[in-house]
């Protein structure tokens, strides 16, 4: 009979690098799951992707065992990788920190439509152009 | 004193985790966390304010990606937050030998077996993992009378205690986190074993000892490679490394990088993904 589920916990949490402050400690701490377990097996399966945030559904179970399932990470992060930059502007308006072509937008929807929740296409890349021109990205075609 | 992280609770219309994770991520928080109807973002650094998320989210709203939202802060003390996992926790038979037990649970030993009292909180190594468990079980393999023993990322410091219990003369145990030292301190207490276990908060290349008979790490892959050389030179030459915390798929990876300093993989046990290996210098 499959276990009975006690809820699901959703975390951004950097790759490699899980530990027990917050959010990761209150946030399972709280359902009663060993967070270091939690910890030991979310860096291993991530130690590949270093430098890029990762989020996580986590499901608990009414025994207090665990599973987990890691998604893409961040639009903002794949954008500035795109771009090849550090930081988005601090004036995004005025001052513009690079830029990214229709392609490399068209590409991050792709890879990010399953969780992005939006209509079409279109309508996520929609939403990636306003994230990278809210960094101060210029969108060229 | 304890450690305080900033909580910083925010709702939006609409709320969309996804867009307000994409700019909040510029800031040098720790993690979110994304709840029903709010998204919290903790972080360490005090230097950032309900301000700077303010700024953040004004140009989200310039942008019309967001209409409006609030944000509330709180502050969190560090506290172990592995507490009510610890409640469940029971007595472990890791090996026919060692045995691991909580504190609040009595336990009669049979006349082989070593008992290990351990109260984890928030440090790696409570028994459960099998990493845990293969390390140990190469422990019994490995450890002769009067070894000299490192532990690295010594966590609980469980893997120190086993191997003062199995004989080893001297052990010394680090690791970088500030939990492990005082957890591992006290776990050293509970098993009596602090005249042979010495724990220290530090890095590997602080480590002045060398001569090691028998290094033992179970931390993860890139960490394991990255410190091959340095592991190497601490360990005498015919001593016995043994690296866990790994997975099935990074066995080559180790395999290659151990073996191009000259050492022989001599044993390898598996428990489901888990791998573990033993490499002679």
């Amino acid at each position: 009979m499959a276990k009975k589920i006690d809820g699901y916990i959703k975390l951004q949490i950097p790759a490699g690098k899980a530990n027990p402050s917050p959010p990761v400690g209150p946030a399972l701490g709280q359902k009663g799951v060993n967070i270091m377990e939690f910890c030991k097996q979310f860096n291993a399966r991530t130690q590949d992707k270093e430098g890029l945030i990762i989020p996580v559904v986590i499901t608990v179970y009414s025994d207090k065992s665990f599973t987990f399932i890691t998604k893409t990470p961040p639009a903002a992060i794949l954008l500035k990788k795109a771009a090849k930059i550090e930081k988005g502007s601090a004036e995004p308006n005025k001052t513009k920190v690079g830029k990214v072509s229709k392609n490399q937008i068209k590409e991050i929807a792709q890879l990010k439509m399953p969780d992005l929740n939006a209509h079409d296409i279109e309508h996520a890349m929609s939403m990636v152009a306003g994230t990278a021109r809210s960094m101060g990205l210029s969108v060229e075609d | 004193m304890k450690k305080l992280y900033k909580e910083f609770l925010i709702t939006s219309e609409p709320l969309n985790a996804e867009i307000l994770s994409a700019v909040l991520w510029e800031l040098n928080i720790d993690g979110i966390s994304e709840e029903i109807n709010c998204i919290k973002v903790f972080t360490h650094d005090n230097n950032i304010t309900e301000e700077s998320i303010k700024n953040l989210l004004d140009e989200l709203r310039k942008n019309n990606l967001i209409h409006n939202y609030e944000i509330q802060e709180n502050i969190l003390y560090e506290k172990n937050w592995n507490e009510e996992w610890e409640k469940s926790r029971e007595v472990l038979h890791v090996t026919d030998r060692i045995v691991i037990k909580p504190t609040f649970k009595e336990y009669s030993p049979e006349e082989k077996e070593l008992i290990i009292t351990l109260d984890p909180k928030m440090s790696f190594g409570t028994g459960d993992h099998p990493t845990t468990k293969i390390c140990i079980n190469f422990l019994e393999n490995y450890i002769k009378q009067d070894s000299k023993v490192l532990d690295v990322g010594s966590g609980t410091a469980i893997l120190s205690i086993v191997a003062a219990k199995l004989g080893a003369s001297k052990v010394i145990a680090f690791d970088i986190d500030e939990w492990s030292l005082l957890n591992g301190a006290e776990n050293i207490r509970l098993n009596k074993v602090e005249n042979i276990v010495d724990i220290r908060m530090c890095e590997l290349k602080d480590i002045v000892e060398s001569e090691f008979d028998l290094i033992v790490a179970n931390i993860q892959r890139n960490v394991l490679t990255e410190l091959a050389d340095e592991l190497n030179n601490k360990l005498k030459s015919d001593g016995i490394i043994i690296l866990s915390g790994l997975l099935e798929s990074d066995r080559q990876v180790i395999n290659e990088k151990y073996s191009s300093l000259g050492m022989k993989e001599i044993d390898f046990l598996q428990i489901d993904e888990w791998i573990g290996a033993v490499f002679r210098k």
